[in-house]
C-alpha cells in the first residue's frame, strides 16, 4: 500500500516544480510576490482556468475541443452586440452562455452521430465561430458605455478578493465535485477510459461524449461573459490566445495528481503555473517570444510524458 | 438436475453463411458446461445468442424452462445471464471498485445531493472479491496493476454484482501464463461452489477437463458431441474436435 518515491514524483513532481518556480520568482523577480501582483495573477488565471477546465471535461471523455477559444470570442461579441443594442446585460450574458452551450452541443452531435473525429469537428466549429465573430463585428470591437453591474462581474471585489477569483474558485469546486464525486462524472471517466466497457456496462457513452464537449462550450460561454466584463469591449479575437494556453494548462494538469489522466484540479494548477510563468517572465524582462517558446515546450513535454488520452483522441481518426 | 438454460434447435445465418444449423444445448443448474469446437464451429455465435448480442433466426432459448428472447445484452443481464468476454471489458486505469460498479455506482445523499458512496462500493467489492480471490484486498488498486488472472476476477466480480445466475466465460485463459490460468480455473471452481451455472468456451482442452462437468462439441454449426467430462482426457477431446467423430463412433 506504500507509495514509492517514483509515484510521488509522478503525482506531485509538476506541482513541486510549480512551487519551486514560485519561490524562484519571489526571489528574483521584483514585485512578483506583492499582494497586487498576486491578485493580478489570480485574476488572469480565472479566465484560463475556466476554459481549461471545460477543455478537460472533453478530454476526460477522450475527445478534443479545439473550438473553445473562438467560441469564447463569438459568445463575447454577441454579448457586446446585444448590450450595444440596449438588451439588459443579464439577458445578454445568458445568451452568451447559451451560445457556448449550443456550440459544444453541436460538437458533441457531430462527434457521436456523424462520427466526425473531434479534432476535425471542433476545428470546423472553431473556424465557423471565428468567421461569425468577424462577420458580426466587421472586425471592429464593440466598445461604449457598459452597465457598472456588468463590469462588476470581472472588476468588482468582495473585501480585497476580486469577485472573478471567487467565481473561478466556485467553478473549480463544482467541476471537481462533479467529476470525482458524481455518478455522471465517473461515467464520463469510464467513457474516456474504455468506451466499449462503459457501453457494455449500460453507460450511455454517446450522451457522455456530448456532455463532455457541451461542458467545454459552457465554459467558453461563461469565459466570454467574464472577458467582455473585464475588458469592457468585445473584440472578435479576444479569446484566440487562450487556445494554446488552455490546452497547455490541461496537458500540464495531466502530469500531476492522477498521472496521464485528465483531471480538473491538475488543469487548475496547470493554469496557475502557466500564468505565473508568463507574469514572472515579464517581470524578469524576458522578450515577448520567450513565453511562446516555453509554451510549446510545455505542450510537447506534457504529451510525451503522460497524455496518452490526448494521443488517442487526436489520432483515432 | 433441473435445466438452467437451454438452446433448442437454434439456427443463425449471416447472409449465405449458416453459422448455426439446429444446435441444441441443455445446461443444468450449478454445472460447469464447456462448449468446444474448432474455429467456425459456431461456439461464438451460440454464445452471442445466449448473451443477447445476436438474435436467432430460428429455435428457442429457455431459462428455467421459460422461453426467453433477448434483444440486447442488458436484457440478458436482467435475466441473470452475464457474459465475460475475452477482452474482459475493464477500464485499466480505473480502480477495482470502480470497474466492479461501472454503470451502477452506489450513491448517498449529502445535503440532498447524490454523491458517490465510495466506502460502500469498496466494501461490497471486497465482499465479492473474497469469494474469488482472498489475496486481493485493496479495492483502490488500479486494474492495470493487476495480473491477468486478477483482472478476470474483477470482471467476474462485476458479474456477481449483476446478480447473474449464469456466467458465460469466453476463452478466459487465452493468452494467460500457467500460474494465471490456474488462478482463473480456481475462480471457476469458486463460482461453481457459490451455486452459479457456468458456460465455459475454451480452446484449452486441459482447462475443460480440469473444471467442466459436461462438454458440448460443435462442428460446422451442428451438435457433434454432448457428454460428461468425467473419464475423458484432453487428448480425447482434441481427437473428437479434430476428427469430427461422435462419441458413439469412438
Amino acid at each position: 500500500m506504500g507509495v514509492s518515491t517514483r509515484q510521488i514524483i509522478e503525482r506531485y513532481g509538476t506541482f513541486f516544480a510549480g512551487v519551486l518556480l514560485f519561490i524562484y520568482l519571489t526571489i528574483f523577480a521584483d514585485n512578483f510576490a506583492s499582494v497586487p501582483n498576486l491578485l493580478n495573477i489570480l485574476k488572469q488565471v480565472s479566465f484560463l482556468a475556466i476554459l481549461s477546465i471545460g477543455f478537460t471535461f472533453a478530454l476526460i471523455t477522450s475527445e478534443l475541443d479545439l473550438s473553445f477559444a473562438h467560441v469564447c470570442s463569438f459568445s463575447g461579441v454577441i454579448i457586446g452586440m446585444l448590450i450595444s443594442d440596449g438588451v439588459s446585460w443579464q439577458l445578454a450574458a445568458l445568451v452568451g452562455i447559451a451560445i457556448g452551450t449550443v456550440a459544444g452541443l453541436i460538437n458533441g452531435l457531430l462527434v457521436t452521430y456523424l462520427k466526425v473525429p473531434s479534432l476535425i469537428a471542433t476545428l470546423g466549429t472553431s473556424s465557423v465561430a471565428n468567421g461569425l465573430a468577424f462577420m458580426i463585428t466587421g472586425g471592429v470591437a464593440f466598445v461604449g458605455r457598459w452597465d457598472p453591474n456588468f463590469l462588476f462581474l470581472a472588476r468588482g471585489k468582495v473585501g480585497v478578493v476580486p469577485l472573478l477569483v471567487i467565481l473561478m474558485l466556485i467553478v473549480v469546486v463544482l467541476a471537481l465535485v462533479f467529476s470525482t464525486q458524481s455518478k455522471t462524472g465517473v461515467h464520463l471517466q469510464a467513457t474516456g477510459e474504455n468506451e466499449e466497457a462503459a457501453r457494455r456496462s449500460g453507460i450511455n457513452t454517446k450522451r457522455c461524449k456530448i456532455l463532455g464537449l457541451t461542458l467545454s462550450g459552457v465554459a467558453a460561454g461563461v469565459t466570454g461573459v467574464l472577458l467582455v466584463s473585464n475588458l469592457s469591449s468585445a473584440a472578435p479575437q479576444m479569446g484566440g490566445d487562450f487556445l494554446l494556453l488552455g490546452i497547455a494548462a490541461a496537458l500540464l494538469g495531466m502530469t500531476m495528481f492522477t498521472p496521464a489522466k485528465p483531471n480538473i484540479f491538475g488543469s487548475f494548477v496547470g493554469a496557475l503555473i502557466i500564468v505565473m510563468l508568463s507574469n514572472g517572465l515579464v517581470l524578469l524582462g524576458a522578450q515577448y517570444y520567450v513565453q511562446d517558446i516555453l509554451l510549446g515546450i510545455i505542450i510537447i513535454a506534457s504529451v510525451a510524458v503522460s497524455a496518452s488520452v490526448l494521443k488517442q483522441a487526436a489520432f483515432s481518426l | 438436475m433441473p435445466s438452467k438454460i437451454s438452446a433448442s434447435q437454434v439456427f443463425k445465418n449471416y447472409g449465405a453463411v449458416e453459422a448455426l444449423r439446429g444446435v441444441s444445448v441443455e445446461i443444468e443448474e450449478g454445472e460447469v458446461h464447456a462448449i468446444c469446437g474448432d474455429n467456425g464451429a459456431g461456439k461464438s455465435t451460440l454464445i452471442k445468442i445466449l448473451a443477447g448480442v445476436e438474435t436467432p433466426d430460428g429455435g428457442e432459448i429457455s431459462i428455467d424452462d421459460r422461453p426467453r428472447q433477448f434483444a440486447n445484452p442488458t436484457e440478458a443481464l436482467r435475466a441473470g445471464v452475464a457474459t465475460i468476454h475475452q477482452d474482459l471489458a475493464v477500464a485499466p486505469r480505473m480502480t477495482i471498485y470502480q470497474n466492479v460498479f461501472m454503470g451502477a455506482e452506489l450513491t448517498k445523499s449529502v445535503l440532498g445531493v447524490p454523491l458517490l458512496d465510495k466506502a460502500e462500493m469498496r466494501r461490497q467489492s471486497l465482499s465479492y472479491m473474497s469469494q474469488l480471490n482472498k489475496s486481493l484486498t485493496d479495492m483502490n488498486k488500479k486494474v492495470e496493476d493487476l495480473s491477468g488472472g486478477q483482472r478476470q476476477a474483477v470482471a467476474i466480480c462485476r458479474a456477481l454484482r449483476w446478480n447473474a445466475d449464469v456466467v458465460i466465460l469466453d476463452e478466459p485463459t487465452a493468452a494467460l501464463g500457467v500460474r494465471e490460468t490456474e488462478q482463473v480455473l480456481d475462480l471457476v471452481r469458486s463460482l461453481k461452489q457459490s451455486g452459479k451455472t457456468i458456460i465455459l468456451i475454451s480452446h484449452a482442452m486441459q482447462d475443460v477437463i480440469a473444471v467442466a462437468d459436461r462438454v458440448s462439441i460443435l462442428r460446422h454449426g451442428k451438435n457433434q458431441i454432448g457428454m460428461a467430462v468425467s473419464g475423458l482426457t484432453a487428448d480425447t477431446l482434441s481427437h473428437y474436435i479434430l476428427s469430427g467423430e461422435t462419441a458413439s463412433a469412438h
